[in-house]
């Protein structure tokens, strides 16, 4: 680490004006990422405003939905009731997440903006382009069981590693930023980039911006959705792939779905092209697989994780096999 | 800079500590608590899980300066009588403690019910793990308002790694402890209730 | 005099552990937390590159930043430049060249651990890069390979022939199987504090398995004599085979000598995979041949184990993968040739098992494909060739006590199953919902507090294409050191009186690593000495060698060692008693003072393989443990979770049960871990996943509850008949999980760890 100071913001906008102000600032959350990334010697930087105790920790009723303030802690989001009725993919993707001590602390916004578990990106005695741009990719060509299928560029293959995330997406979440210019809102979908040529930005965020809340919109459907993670271990390890969805039936068709991927691209990847090919669709397995199958038509797997192209599918098709089950 | 945190109910103060010194170094090493452990301090392993208001948290990724103010925890201050700070080298190797009641160590009898029933139940072995499963333990059992299942222990200790046991004797300390717990905490409540168990 | 008092915490009890209750306050003095006034922090600077030559190293760099204290490299080591457990051929800093990523080119103390490691990090060092070797293979059987040293690449090749080869059988059947790097994973970081002394030496509180040993690699590389060099043994976490070789002994010495000030080490967790031998990875080649009724006629097997780059015990593990290389099965023709090779990958050196883990899962791979073949059921199979007392091994050696391997087959066979998969059959999914929520895991509306759910939330499949398997493993392990090792503990016992009352002290340099060595030491006096009060002192030098806490040998050596101290001193007892008889035991002590003895045990002496056939009684005790595994597979997904694992061992005689259990649950849970999840991912010669993220084990949610059933066959031989029993379990427990897995999905799977790719991939449909 490099010696850096510590501030602790009293309100949003003076979080906003202190890192707008210092190109070496940083908003601090719960940590669990950032303070890691310091002790690697991922990120190194000159200030650290502390956002985590900001009053922006209450989860409120909207129009149907749900507005998410910035500091909710994963744990009480996942326990929240209204999360767990309106929204269960969300509360269960929270819970595949980390590990009990990681989630009383991690917050929201914290946790959409956590930075890939590339092992590349975490080692810096080893080039890659999102820690120093233009410094190569030891990735393409290297280890890539945990990298991207969908989207990836020839200057980064890496995955984002949020599970909540994935749920958001699927959710058709809006993000309300403050930023040195003022506040705006905009989809999370929207929130995040692929890597193209400048993977160093995970997202479309100025310096300076700071997520103040996630908005959740009314989907009453998500009443039945899920989200299923396959990974190594049955506790605290990141997917190799990952499914968020919420099926809206008719009878035997599909009236609407929320479909979206993780652990197979820069990105939460909202499946829109499946999502196209299932509504109106009768629901049966072959539709989900023909679904599933459209979407990863685009897929460009690496030498070292062709298996993913399958292994989503296959999860794809269970997710939705076991929701149009649990409807009928 | 100066930290001051409130720790196991006494307030202390850290002075000279470095921003980028976590909660868990200034408690191993500026406060003299080392009971909670630096086995990866990555949050991965929670070997370092300490209550940080009220809640259970990897201490190795809270920056120091976010303990500001707050209370904190750690294992040793789940039982009685401790002392709280190192004093040097003496603790270099343990000594039978005056204290003592046949083995070596605090008495059983000052002992949080978590602790004790890891000893009786074999739940410990390097022990390296014990102090974070214990912490994190206390946590379910004093926040559940019955003897968790199963299902319940194992995901509230998904995130403390144990490379010793396998596991099976630390579930056997939790329902122990637990079940110990909850029927004392049934016994008070009969107390209190006028007409309840008088037998 | 009475001595014949039966304490209630002697052998056979469930003693509770002398250190538990320090360990459970957090009270218990780690190697990690140990502190003095003024001591320094110490680093280590790393090499980057898995061969290279250096070209140049400048100090001056970190030299210059405030608060380092001293910057040193090769040319500072004092005496010798090179230790070793075997040979001595490990640099204690890099001499102009590295053979391993990780390696430690230079050290530096510091006043704050930060201000080391940034210092560390400013030495510069210029590199010439070299090709790595990283086929172990290649290393070992092409000698157009390039050298990791100049004397070859093959550190250790043992043949083992028995019968002749290839003679008549009916059903052959062949495989060739891997096993990946696994990583020992303790949880205590390695660490140690070293002290200066007045008189020129140095003290070292540090957290190692053998003290002795250190000490002797250590002192000639200080240029100190033996009795200068003073070792105590620290809180250990863990072991299990990685801290047999030194890893910042000699570094800390070398700080704290130079700069005259206590200087500490700890590793943080990704130095740690840098900083200890692994397991070694292993590629194996095997051919059975059997009558058609399944009878072994002959075993072939070629076993290249990856040594990395520098020698550690990579020699006895090759005669452990070698000796033990056709299990506890009766045949009379054996070819195995074993390796090992010097590669530029990490060294890799004692885990538990020890050259046993890697060949027991090829060979019981084999036996289940054998089965197979000859339409047997697995368990009968093993049955029909098990071993028994008197027993010939491929070694020539007979098992001379107690191996009732069919009986504990039978009995694990008749172990109840666990019951069906919880996931309801597809009809009645709406009726019982999925299993996952038969069991209160999906939260709904009605249920619980999520935080209070199962993890397994985003795991758990919901019951389609989730396939139940069953597999067994047999193993068959050595006990203490074998192939004419001297191999012996020392114990000193002094019983005296201490406010009033008799007490015994027991003294030894063995190291306790967390198996629970200190309750068993305490549980032999007090059963030998009648005494209830015994304290077990610090391990340090001062007394002798305990030899290694490892190959299961510490109940059976050092154990051995404290039974006969005792019986001396014992025997001195009685005879004071026979002078002045009618006195209690105080008052004996009262009038005469304390008595002490010391003494040092051995077990029976074994010999050295022979170089060209194999043949030798190379062991002194052989252990056996079998593993039936339970496993549910959704096959779609990849997923295993293991729904129970069952085991039966037999330990000769059972000195504290709870410890025994946690022994076998924990070496249990190693083996379930190489099954499914546990590899350091290595690319050429980089290792990929040096942290607790991505170098997984077992958490409480990957590891199904146990039955067990131990049984008590004793070991004439052995104090009180007792096995050594850690190491067995590690064995057996990954072929019966992969052979329940294969059950499962009816896959080859020829490599461990299986992951979810191996089984979803196979079936994409």
């Amino acid at each position: 680490m490099i010696p850096f100071e510590y501030l602790r913001a009293g309100d949003p906008a003076e979080a906003v004006a202190a890192v707008a102000g210092r190109p070496g600032a940083a908003f601090l959350g719960g940590g669990t990422n950032l303070v890691d990334h310091m002790k690697l010697g991922v990120a190194g930087p000159d200030l650290l405003v502390d956002v985590s105790r900001l009053p922006l920790d209450r989860v409120e009723e909207t129009a149907g939905g749900l507005r998410i303030g910035a500091a909710v802690r994963n744990s009480d989001l996942a326990a929240h009731p209204l999360v767990r009725e309106r929204y269960p993919v969300l509360a269960r993707a929270l819970l595949s997440g980390a590990s009990g001590q990681l989630r009383n602390v991690a917050t929201t916004a914290g946790n959409l903006l956590q930075r890939t578990r590339c092992p590349y990106f975490q080692d810096v005695t080893t080039p890659c382009n999102k820690r120093v741009p233009g410094s190569g990719c030891s990735a393409a060509g290297g280890y890539t069981r945990y990298h991207a299928i969908l989207g990836a560029s020839e200057h980064c293959v890496a995955t984002h590693p949020s599970d909540m995330a994935v749920a958001m997406v699927a959710l058709d979440a809006v993000v309300a930023v403050l930023g040195p210019g003022g506040a705006r809102t905009l989809p999370l979908a929207e929130l995040y980039r692929l890597p193209g040529d400048a993977p160093q930005r995970d997202t479309v965020l100025e310096h300076g911006d700071l997520i103040i809340a996630v908005e959740l919109p009314h989907l009453p459907f998500a009443r039945r959705s899920a989200y299923r993670k396959v990974r190594d271990r049955a506790s605290f390890s990141f997917a190799l792939v990952s499914v968020a969805a919420a099926l809206d039936l008719d009878g035997g068709l599909v009236r609407d779905v929320r479909l979206a991927l993780g652990g197979v691209a820069h990105k939460p990847w909202r499946a829109t092209r499946a999502e196209a090919e299932l509504r109106g669709g009768p629901a049966t397995e072959d539709a989900f697989r023909r679904a599933a199958e459209a979407e990863l038509a685009a897929a460009r797997p690496l030498p070292g994780n062709a298996f993913k192209v399958a292994m989503t599918r296959n999860a794809v098709v269970a997710t939705l096999r076991a929701l149009a089950e649990e409807g009928r | 800079m100066r930290v001051n945190v409130h720790v196991n109910g006494e307030p202390m103060v850290a002075d000279d500590v470095w921003e980028g010194e976590s909660l868990l170094y200034v408690l191993r090493e500026r406060l003299g608590l080392p009971g909670a452990k630096n086995a990866c301090e990555q949050g991965e392993c929670g070997s370092c899980t300490v209550y940080l208001d009220g809640i259970t948290v990897c201490a190795c990724l809270v920056a120091a300066g976010q303990a500001e103010g707050r209370e904190v925890v750690t294992v040793e201050g789940l039982s009685e009588g401790r002392a709280r700070r190192r004093g040097g080298a003496h603790d270099r190797n343990p000594r039978p403690d005056p204290d003592a009641d046949g083995v070596a160590g605090p008495r059983l009898d000052r002992l949080d019910e978590v602790q004790r029933c890891f000893v009786e139940a074999g739940a410990v072995q390097c022990g390296f793990c014990t102090p974070g499963l214990v912490v994190q333990a206390h946590s379910l059992i004093a926040s559940a308002s019955r003897v968790p299942e199963d299902a319940e222990i194992r995901e509230a200790l998904a995130g403390n790694l144990c490379r010793c046991t396998g596991y099976e004797k630390i579930l056997d300390a939790v329902r122990l402890a637990a079940a110990r717990v909850h029927a004392r905490a049934a016994a008070e409540d009969a107390r209190t209730v006028p007409g309840g168990a008088d037998d | 005099m009475k001595t014949e008092t039966r304490t209630s915490l002697g052998v056979g009890a469930s003693a509770p552990r002398p250190d538990g209750a320090l360990k459970v306050a957090g009270a218990f003095a780690y190697a990690s937390d140990l502190w003095l006034d003024g001591m320094l922090w110490g680093a280590t600077l790393r090499s980057p590159h898995p061969s290279a030559w250096i070209r140049s190293i400048d100090v001056g760099p970190a030299l210059a930043l405030p608060g380092v204290f001293a910057v040193l490299t090769h040319e500072d080591v004092p005496g010798a430049k090179f230790y070793g457990l075997e040979h001595a051929d490990q640099p204690v800093l890099a001499v102009d060249q590295v053979r391993y990523q990780g390696e430690p080119v230079a050290i530096v103390a510091a006043d704050h651990p930060e201000t080391a490691r940034r210092a560390a990090a400013a030495v510069v060092v210029e590199y010439e890069v070299r090709a790595a070797v990283t086929d172990a293979r290649r290393a070992a059987l092409d000698p157009a390979c390039p050298l990791v040293h100049p004397g070859g690449n093959v550190v250790r090749h043992q043949p083992v022939r028995a019968g002749s080869a290839g003679s008549g059988a009916e059903v052959v059947v062949t495989g060739e199987y891997e096993v990946g790097m696994q990583d020992q994973a303790f949880l205590g970081p390695e660490a140690g504090l070293a002290v200066p002394a007045d008189d020129g030496g140095v003290d070292l509180y540090v957290a190692t398995q053998w003290l002795h040993v250190d000490r002797d690699q250590i002192a000639p590389c200080l240029a100190l004599p033996e009795d200068k060099v003073r070792l105590t043994l620290a809180g250990v976490g863990g072991a299990f085979g990685a801290r047999e070789d030194l890893s910042m002994q000699i570094h800390a010495s070398m700080l704290a000598l130079r700069t005259g000030r206590p200087v500490k080490i700890v590793y943080g967790r990704e130095e740690s995979f840098f900083g200890h031998v692994h397991r070694h990875p292993a590629w194996m080649r095997y051919e059975h041949g059997a009558t058609a009724d399944g009878r072994l006629v002959y075993v072939k097997a070629e076993i290249v184990l990856d040594g990395g780059a520098y020698c550690s015990s990579s020699p006895a593990v090759v005669g452990n993968a070698a000796s033990l290389g056709v299990g506890p099965y009766e045949v009379e023709n054996v070819w195995i040739d074993a390796y090992a090779a010097y590669t530029n990958n990490p060294p890799c050196g004692a885990m538990r098992g020890f050259g046993a883990v890697q060949a027991c899962y090829a060979y019981e791979s084999q036996m289940d494909r054998l089965a197979a073949a000859c339409g047997l059921s697995p368990v009968e199979i093993r049955v029909r060739n098990a071993v028994s007392q008197g027993s010939r091994l491929a070694t020539g050696q007979v098992i001379d006590s107690p191996a009732p391997l069919a009986a504990m087959l039978g009995e694990l066979a008749a172990m109840p199953l666990p019951g069906p998969p919880a996931y309801a059959p597809s009809g009645s999914r709406r009726q019982g919902g999925s299993g996952a929520r038969a069991r209160g895991m999906i939260g709904t509306r009605e249920e619980p507090d999520p935080r209070r759910l199962p993890g397994g939330v985003g795991r758990t499949t919901r019951g389609e294409g989730v396939r139940r398997g069953v597999g067994y493993g047999v193993g068959i392990k050595n006990i203490c050191f074998s192939e004419g090792f001297d191999d012996y503990s020392t114990a000193r016992v002094r019983v005296e009186l201490l406010g009033g009352e008799p007490h015994a002290l027991v003294h030894t340099a063995a190291a306790e690593v967390g198996q629970g060595l200190v309750a068993v030491q305490a549980q032999i006096a007090r059963t030998e000495l009648g005494v209830d009060r015994v304290t077990v002192a610090p391990a340090d030098t001062s007394v002798g060698s305990a030899g290694s806490s490892s190959a299961s040998r510490q109940s059976y050596v050092t154990g051995g060692a404290v039974k006969a101290a005792c019986e001396a001193v014992r025997r001195r007892l009685e005879a004071l008693a026979a002078a002045d008889p009618g006195l209690s035991l105080g008052e004996l002590l009262d009038r005469y003072g304390p008595v002490e003895e010391t003494r040092e045990y051995r077990h029976r002496p074994t010999v050295p393989l022979d170089p060209v056939t194999g043949q030798g009684d190379s062991h002194t005790q052989l252990a056996l443990c079998v593993h039936r595994a339970v496993v549910d597979v959704d096959v779609e997904l990849g997923l295993v979770k293991v729904v129970e694992l069952a085991a039966v061992q037999d330990v000769g005689r059972i000195l504290n049960p709870l410890a025994l259990e946690g022994q076998i649950h924990g070496g249990s849970a190693q083996g379930l871990g190489l099954a499914l999840l546990e590899e350091i991912q290595m690319r050429d010669g980089r290792v990929l996943n040096p942290s607790f993220t991505d170098y997984l084990i077992p958490t409480i949610l990957d590891m199904p509850p146990m039955r067990l059933s131990i049984l008590e066959n004793p070991d004439p031989n052995a104090p009180y008949g007792l096995r050594g029993a850690g190491e067995p379990p590690t064995l057996s427990s990954t072929p019966a999980v992969a052979a329940a897995v294969r059950a499962a999905t009816g896959l080859a799977l020829p490599r461990v760890p299986i992951r979810p790719e191996d089984i979803a991939l196979a079936h994409t449909g």
